[in-house]
């Protein structure tokens, strides 16, 4: 962005990334407005719903965009969101064990394999989309592996070969019900606070700014004495936290574990941040722009969903409307 | 730079061995070998087209259940993770190892019919699974008719809404000939009476696509009598969605594929008021591979008959469909 003397604070103030995402949005929004589809649009229950729809989008791609300002990217997160969804399914269900033992596991498996990425792009030199596309075709593997290639579901199979039908655990049905009078889904909330979390780092800490110093240039932020290796098994380690998150809210909503959940999750993921106006180049962009990303995507996908528009229409227009608002986030008056 | 080159070698190398040891130990994924010990009179080679999907999971567990009662054969699994490329060089690899019989479940018709004929022409019986190859070279074709399925379950839901109602169609992937035929099917089942179909979406076979789209449903329809699903778990999605609605029990969800651990599970709790069952014929591919290999003659093609799960008949296995 030109920091133009002679341009009038409007002009400057209506070029700033998070005005031209908030656009787009707002367009996005119009068009449902337009398309209601019998005044579906214009019922609370069908905007509950998108938000808790785009949830699992949301949370992945927080971790998204705090690797895409250290100017890396992260394919990974629709297998890791898989191994945990698997994993997730297999402490609870068929395990048994208590809710707060499993989510610290699978916070911690998702966290280790995220940090095996960061591990090989810092300390072995790897490029990021090496790095991720590897550390993705292996975790698809270990779910597959985990679950036997099977969905974990509460039909639990016997020793007989008979399938016994077990309760879904308590954890499951609170990640898949409504709160606040029926009026937000849990796994929204999980979203907010996974953006809150990212928030938090990006704006209050020290690391956060060492995240968009490494974007901006890897050489000078290691000269100005950053911790460059550190800080980047950092960013792919929360990506990794946040695929654990995302993982269990899928799982919760499914009631089972599916190893083929999330295939090709990352392409939406960073599509949103995209749309939002962090630039893939690194060392611009931040977690909110990621929100108003979430929300147009959220949006076209209901209101395209309400009006019942064909699979093939829809695809096209998906990507239409990506292109379009990036290329509304990219011109520079 | 040298040292790292090593050390990452060296990561490699240990990574994969430590892949192939734990495979090894695994019963499931992957190129394995079932069956009794070498003293298999018989090696069958069996080429699944992806192992992505639980219903080809489950076909595999039919041939290797019935498999292991017949010690005089052994099975050899090889899955082309959704690869024609790849499946065509699985069956000349069986061919090259000289397997006594090949059961293939294909991808795609084209790009496999040449690896399939030139088997079947060297002389070894090729059992066609589930997909159709082109042409006649190959013994015996097994297989279920998905628009037979899907006129049964169009017929059922007419008969159980007593010929009126409204109807949501959650569709599998329609550039898909499963989910063509199970649409094509349900639309004859259900010619003649006064069902309305006020919504239809494409769900790819996908549960969270599903549960999106009844959403949608939901939102635009204050009374919905029925959701008819190409699949189990889009019925699922769809249940969940209702659910989540308060809406669930004003409507009823009908699927298809009942597999045991999936379609009939969800017929026992009551959230399927119908499963049609979309057979494997893994258990049928064995039995016919035995009499092929004991010199007996059988027909160019099998058609598998198809059971429906209800509530009011799962405790009894299901009830047979009736061959039309």
């Amino acid at each position: 962005m030109s920091l133009d003397p002679g341009r009038s604070r409007l002009g400057r103030y209506l070029a700033s990334p998070a005005v031209r995402a908030l656009a787009a949005l707002v367009v996005v929004f119009a068009l449902g407005l337009l398309f209601n589809a019998d005044g579906a649009f214009l019922k609370w229950g069908t905007h509950r719903d998108m938000f808790r729809q785009v949830a699992v989008y949301g949370i992945l791609s927080c971790g998204m965009t705090l690797v895409i300002i250290t100017g890396g990217i992260d394919l990974s997160v629709g297998s890791i969101l898989a191994l945990n969804a698997v994993l997730f399914s297999l402490f609870s269900i068929h395990l048994g064990w208590p809710p707060a033992l499993v989510v610290a596991a699978c916070i911690a498996a998702g966290t280790a394999l995220g940090a095996v990425s960061g591990g090989l792009i810092s300390r072995f030199g790897i490029q990021p989309f090496i790095a991720t596309l590897a550390m993705m075709v292996f975790a698809r593997g270990l779910a597959k592996q985990v679950s036997g290639g099977q969905k974990v579901s509460t039909a639990v199979q016997q020793a007989d070969g008979a399938y016994r039908y077990v309760e879904t655990p308590g954890i499951f049905d609170f990640l898949n019900s409504k709160v606040l009078g029926d009026n937000i889904a849990v796994v929204t909330l999980v979203m907010l606070i996974c953006l809150a979390l990212s928030w938090v780092v990006l704006e209050k800490l020290r690391w956060g700014r060492y995240l968009y110093a490494i974007g901006g240039s890897e050489e000078a932020a290691r000269l100005s004495g950053v911790p460059v290796g550190g800080v980047k098994v950092l960013a792919y380690a929360l990506s990794g936290l946040f695929c654990a998150l995302a993982g269990i809210c899928q799982a919760a909503q499914e009631l089972q574990g599916d190893p083929e959940a999330g295939t090709a999750y990352e392409l939406s993921a960073i599509a949103i941040v995209v749309i939002g106006g962090t630039s893939l180049r690194g060392g611009r962009g931040g977690v909110g722009l990621t929100l108003l990303g979430i929300l147009t995507i959220g949006y076209l996908e209901k209101i395209l969903s309400i009006n019942a528009v064909g699979e093939q229409s829809r695809l096209m227009l998906t990507g239409a409307i990506i292109i379009i608002a990036v290329l509304f986030q990219k011109r520079q008056s | 730079m040298k040292k790292k080159a090593l050390y990452g070698m060296l990561l490699t190398v240990i990574s994969i061995s430590c892949i192939i040891l734990s495979c090894g130990g695994n019963a499931d994924n992957g190129d394995k070998d079932t069956g009794g010990a070498d003293g298999a009179r018989w090696v069958i080679g069996m080429s699944q087209c992806n192992l992505g999907e639980p219903w080809r999971v489950q076909m595999n567990a039919d041939i290797r259940k019935a498999a292991e009662a017949h010690p005089e054969i052994r099975v050899v699994f090889k899955d082309a993770q959704n690869d024609n490329l790849r499946q065509r060089s699985h069956v000349e690899e069986f061919v090259r190892t000289g397997v006594d019989l090949l059961i293939i479940s294909p991808k795609e018709a084209a790009p496999l019919t040449a690896p399939v004929a030139e088997a079947h022409k060297k002389g070894i019986p090729v059992i066609v699974l589930d997909r159709r190859v082109l042409g006649e070279d190959y013994t015996v074709f097994i297989g279920a008719d998905n628009r037979k399925i899907g006129r049964a379950a169009g017929e059922w839901i007419a008969r159980r809404l007593d010929g009126r109602g409204r109807v949501v169609e959650l569709k599998g992937l329609m550039t898909s000939t499963p989910g063509q035929d199970r649409h094509t099917g349900f639309i004859e089942g259900i010619r003649g009476s006064a069902l309305e179909i006020i919504f239809e979406a494409d769900m790819k076979w996908l549960e969270p696509a599903a549960r999106q789209e009844m959403e949608s449903a939901l939102a635009r329809f204050d009374r919905i009598d029925l959701v008819y699903a190409h699949n189990d778990p889009g019925a699922h999605g769809a249940w969940l969605a209702a659910r989540a609605a308060g809406r669930e029990s004003d409507i009823l969800f009908v699927g298809i594929d009942a597999l045991p651990q999936e379609g009939q599970v969800y017929v026992q709790r009551g959230v399927l008021a119908a499963s049609f069952e979309y057979p494997t014929g893994g258990a049928e591919a064995i039995e016919t591979a035995l009499k092929i290999l004991n010199g007996e003659q059988v027909p160019k093609e099998i058609t598998l008959p198809s059971r429906v799960f209800t509530p009011g008949n799962i405790e009894q296995g299901g009830e047979w469909l009736e061959n039309r």
